[in-house]
């Protein structure tokens, strides 16, 4: 679709507005130097060069406690079963609330009892229930993910319009096929919205669920052990590690509603 | 095939209040191949009315019949198009147009023919790999007739399709429509408040009266078709009708 | 534009915030020379408090007492025997082992198995200081650097600077059973104390703490060189223990020379993956035999672990007596068995600080109190050890404790 208009997307690096997206990031790592050179406190501020040092040797063990890619694969690959785990449930549970009246009543007000409360809080129910482990650290992490990929779920199946559905039922769709053909098509661009947003807070809470006790591996728990000697610029890379990674995916999320949803937008 | 519409009321209940009388009395027999307008002011219930034909209303009282089986749920002989055109927008032209044939498991090829045959007959033959934001008012419309058509229905509802158009593609699209229905040969029901409209394309024009949408009388138009819409006859009819409408016993309430 | 100019005041409006957040001053008090505590998570933080003048001191358990002097971050004040009042605390009790009373129930020969185990390690470690340093090392910071600025200190170094202030101990004498009761009077004085314990008398006391059955049958085992073969056990118990601690060395030994335990007592704990720095699932195998599956949960603090085994998360640990006195006095169902190490905490203060024994430090104390800037020292953790005796040696000079608000 060559028509399609995009702010934005502008080629050459000396283009002004790909200036104006990299002179940010620039002047912070400049002011960080500055910054740190002259306050000569690692626990406050590390040199770049410390932190670089981390970062550059990623498969280097530190403390004793791994190196940065096997600690970052543990974290990711919890923080996707817990969202996975999330979806799994949010989506059906989105979908039935949406379309059926007594689902939503008999849902909604625990739902929203539920929603304000922070992944972190449940942390020691978590390990009460589900005993140290994989099953109280995915626990939190689906938590966190769950609410937005439900609310998004239940604004999109609401989305799809009432004369689509029934165009389909006149065209002869059974319920089974209206679901698959007409309401998750439609309802799909808010729900990989939810998706995107969910996997985001998931992943921010791989720290508060690697916090705790019993956990011996993970990006959260390599930034808190390090906290424990007070290696900062090790808590730094860590830090950075995690941004990477969580702007990796959200431009994965974006790319493919890019290409599967455009249709959204341009919608009369 | 006869589509018989037989005392059909409909009122609706809301909780706590009066019930509102929506329709009251509608008999209508329908004859094969025949183009009927329902003709009605604003709120006279004849989307209603369209609606139950299609089966997505039930009647409080009364019938619809085809061909003797009762009508209570979509059945695919009624195809309908709604005034907004409903094209599923993350699918092409062509997998609009394929939507029922894919639910009948209507094989590839067979499928390929049938939407070729119908982009054809309606001039979209280049716009197949095109999504519906791409394309104008009129050719949506047309895109959505096709798509009725394709699982080939004996009897096409349609509501107030030309509604959102200007003037001249709504012209063209009634000549447009009238070419499809001496090709496929089906049988139309078209709802619409427009008496222009009506006498420019029916056999017979149902008007109702304003709410609770009562029959007040079935027009038929002997007149051969394309019709002269400045010629004499064309004026009379027309004349005929607006009086109708415009009595002053009607109130709209 | 307009745009720009409102984010730039933003940016220095939020600079400003930053920057001085850390300029309030307390209110004044006047009349007793008071101290302000700290209590952090854990030892982790406080050679980072320190180092960024957030704090005056603090206590910690070794190696962290080392870690400040070896990085010239603070210099050490005092090892914790000789905390004031003089005397009191020589040879004090510091690390216990424990169990859970159903747990010893069901299991005698396995909760003795670990006790021989643990006395013949701590026997181990007192004859090969320079290589338990070295193990010890391994686990608590993968024998890695420690960088602190501009200074980068191994841990191995660290560590072995440390022993010699640990004294690893497993006798139940009657002198440690002495400094425990010691510590009981303490903590009812901080009201840490409040309950089952204190509503006791003396006698019943220590049949609550208490079970020395699995020392006498442990050292008679060591002794002998013949352990008793437990009933195998088809469920996975826990045992607790403290993260970065060199107190609970004997277990780290245990777990790292497991070859040499097996060979010469027919007791070990065999780690499933020996190339781990601190390996987490280990199997106790008795005379040849696997006996059981057990994991190895570090947690923060003392307190930490007793609420894992109340939750029965955690069946046996190796952690600070007060914190497990307690848990006790809460109504956990443990015992305490034996003790691992006396002594082996120290109180750490700023390098700068002019100060160079306990006497100066109060004086100290004093002076900065009466300007209106009270110290501020940090321990590892409310009810643990550090906590404890650190507020008895303030207040036995006089000095008011101000909690945190």
């Amino acid at each position: 679709m060559g028509f399609m208009k995009r702010g934005g997307s502008h080629e050459g690096l000396l283009h002004p507005h790909m200036f104006l997206k990299v002179i940010l990031p620039l002047g912070i790592i400049i002011g960080w130097e500055i910054i740190a050179i002259l306050l000569n406190n690692e626990f406050i501020l590390p040199k770049l060069e410390s932190v670089f040092a981390v970062l550059l040797s990623p498969t280097a063990d530190i403390l004793g406690y791994g190196n940065l890619i096997s600690n970052a694969f543990t974290s990711l690959e919890r923080v996707i079963f817990g969202f996975l785990i999330a979806a799994g449930l949010a989506i059906p549970l989105g979908i039935s609330m949406a379309r059926s009246a007594y689902m939503h009543d008999f849902f909604d007000s625990t739902m929203q009892l539920l929603r304000p409360i922070p992944p972190l809080a449940w942390v020691p129910l978590a390990l009460a229930w589900f005993k140290i482990g994989l099953a109280s650290m995915v626990f939190i992490i689906a938590l966190g993910a769950f609410f937005p990929i439900l609310l998004n779920t239940l604004d999109g199946v609401k989305s799809v319009k009432r004369n689509w559905i029934e165009s389909a039922e006149i065209l002869g769709a059974n319920h089974r096929q209206v679901m698959l053909k007409v309401v998750l098509p439609g309802a799909a661009p808010t729900i990989w919205t939810g998706l995107r947003v969910g996997f985001g807070i998931a992943w921010m809470c791989v720290v508060a669920a690697e916090m705790m006790p019993g956990t011996n591996s993970g990006l959260g728990y390599l930034i808190m052990s390090s906290y424990n000697w007070g290696q900062v610029q090790v808590i730094i890379a860590g830090m950075i590690v995690i941004g990477l990674i969580g702007i990796g995916f959200d431009y994965l999320f974006k790319v493919i509603d890019r290409r599967s949803f455009s249709w959204r937008v341009l919608e009369r | 095939m006869t589509l018989a519409i037989e005392h059909l009321s409909k009122q609706f209940v809301k909780n706590g209040e009066e019930p509102v009388e929506s329709l009251v009395d509608i008999s209508i027999e329908v004859n094969d191949e025949e183009f009927i307008c329902i003709l009605g002011p604003s709120g006279c219930g004849k989307t209603t009315l369209l609606r139950i034909i299609a089966g997505l209303d039930h009647p409080t009282s009364g019938s619809v019949r085809i061909d003797g089986l009762v009508i209570d749920r979509p059945n695919r002989k009624l195809g309908m198009i709604f005034q907004d055109y409903s094209l599923y927008p993350w699918r092409t032209v062509v997998e609009n147009i394929a939507f029922g044939l894919e639910l009948q498991d209507v094989p590839k090829e067979q499928r390929s023919a049938t939407i070729g045959k119908y982009l054809e007959m309606t001039g979209l033959s280049e716009f197949g790999n095109s999504y519906p934001y791409e394309l104008s008012g009129g050719m949506r419309q047309r895109v959505a007739v096709v798509r009725a058509l394709a699982i080939d229905p004996t009897v096409l509802l349609m509501d107030e399709p030309f509604g959102a158009l200007d003037a001249q593609t709504r012209n063209k699209l009634q000549h447009d429509l009238l070419d499809i229905w001496g090709k496929t040969r089906k049988t139309i029901l078209f709802v619409t408040h427009s008496v222009d409209e009506a006498v420019f394309l029916a056999d017979r024009i149902v008007v109702l009266t304003p709410r609770p949408g009562r029959i007040c009388e079935i027009i038929p138009i002997d007149q051969s078709r394309p019709r002269d819409r400045t010629g004499v006859e064309f004026a009379k009819v027309r004349r005929y009708v607006l009086d109708m409408i415009n009595q002053p016993k009607w109130t709209i309430q | 534009m307009k745009t720009i100019r409102v984010m730039v005041i933003a940016l220095v409006a939020v600079a400003i915030v930053l920057l001085t957040a850390g300029c309030t001053q307390p209110a004044v008090k006047s009349g007793n020379a008071s101290v302000n505590i700290l209590y952090s998570k854990g030892v982790g933080p406080l050679p980072m408090l320190l180092a960024t003048n957030q704090i005056d001191g603090y206590i910690a358990w070794q190696p962290f007492v080392a870690v400040a002097a070896e990085s010239r971050i603070g210099k050490v004040l005092t090892y914790s025997g000789d905390l004031p009042p003089t005397g009191m605390w020589k040879d004090h009790p510091c690390c216990a082992l424990f169990v859970r009373d159903d747990f010893m129930a069901k299991n005698p020969d396995i909760v003795n198995a670990i006790s021989a185990l643990t006395i013949a390690s701590t026997d181990y470690m007192n004859a090969h200081q320079s290589e338990s340093g070295e193990l010890v090392a391994d686990w608590i910071a993968g024998k890695g650097n420690l960088t602190y600025g501009n200074v980068t200190v191994s841990s191995i170094a660290v560590v072995h600077s440390a022993l010699p202030t640990v004294k690893y101990t497993t006798d139940p004498s009657p002198s440690w059973i002495n400094g425990t009761t010691k510590f009981v009077s303490t903590q009812i004085d901080l009201g840490y104390i409040t309950a089952n314990i204190k509503n006791a008398t003396p006698e019943q006391r220590a049949a609550m703490i208490f079970n020395f059955g699995p020392y006498q049958a442990a050292r008679k085992m060591v002794d002998d060189k013949k352990v008793v073969t437990p009933a195998k056990l088809n469920k996975q118990f826990a045992i607790g223990y403290l993260n970065g601690d060199m107190h609970s060395a004997s277990l780290i030994v245990a777990v790292k020379k497991y070859q040499y335990f097996n060979d010469t007592y027919g007791v070990a704990l065999v780690p499933r993956d020996p190339t781990q720095s601190k390996p987490e699932i280990c199997d106790l195998v008795v005379n040849g035999q696997k006996v059981a599956e057990v994991k190895l949960i570090g947690g923060d603090a003392g307190p930490q672990v007793t609420q894992l085994a109340a939750t029965d998360t955690v069946q046996m640990g190796y952690i600070g007596t007060p914190p497990e006195l307690a848990a006790i006095d809460k109504g956990i169902p443990i015992k305490i068995l034996h003790p691992l190490n006396t002594e082996g905490s120290g109180v750490v203060v700023a390098a700068g600080a002019p100060v160079s024994d306990w006497p100066s430090f109060i004086a100290w104390a004093q002076q900065r109190s009466a300007e209106g800037k009270p110290l501020t020292m940090a321990n590892p953790g409310k009810g643990s050890i550090q906590d404890v005796m650190l507020k008895f040696a303030l207040k036995e000079s006089g000095i008011t404790i101000k909690e945190p608000s």
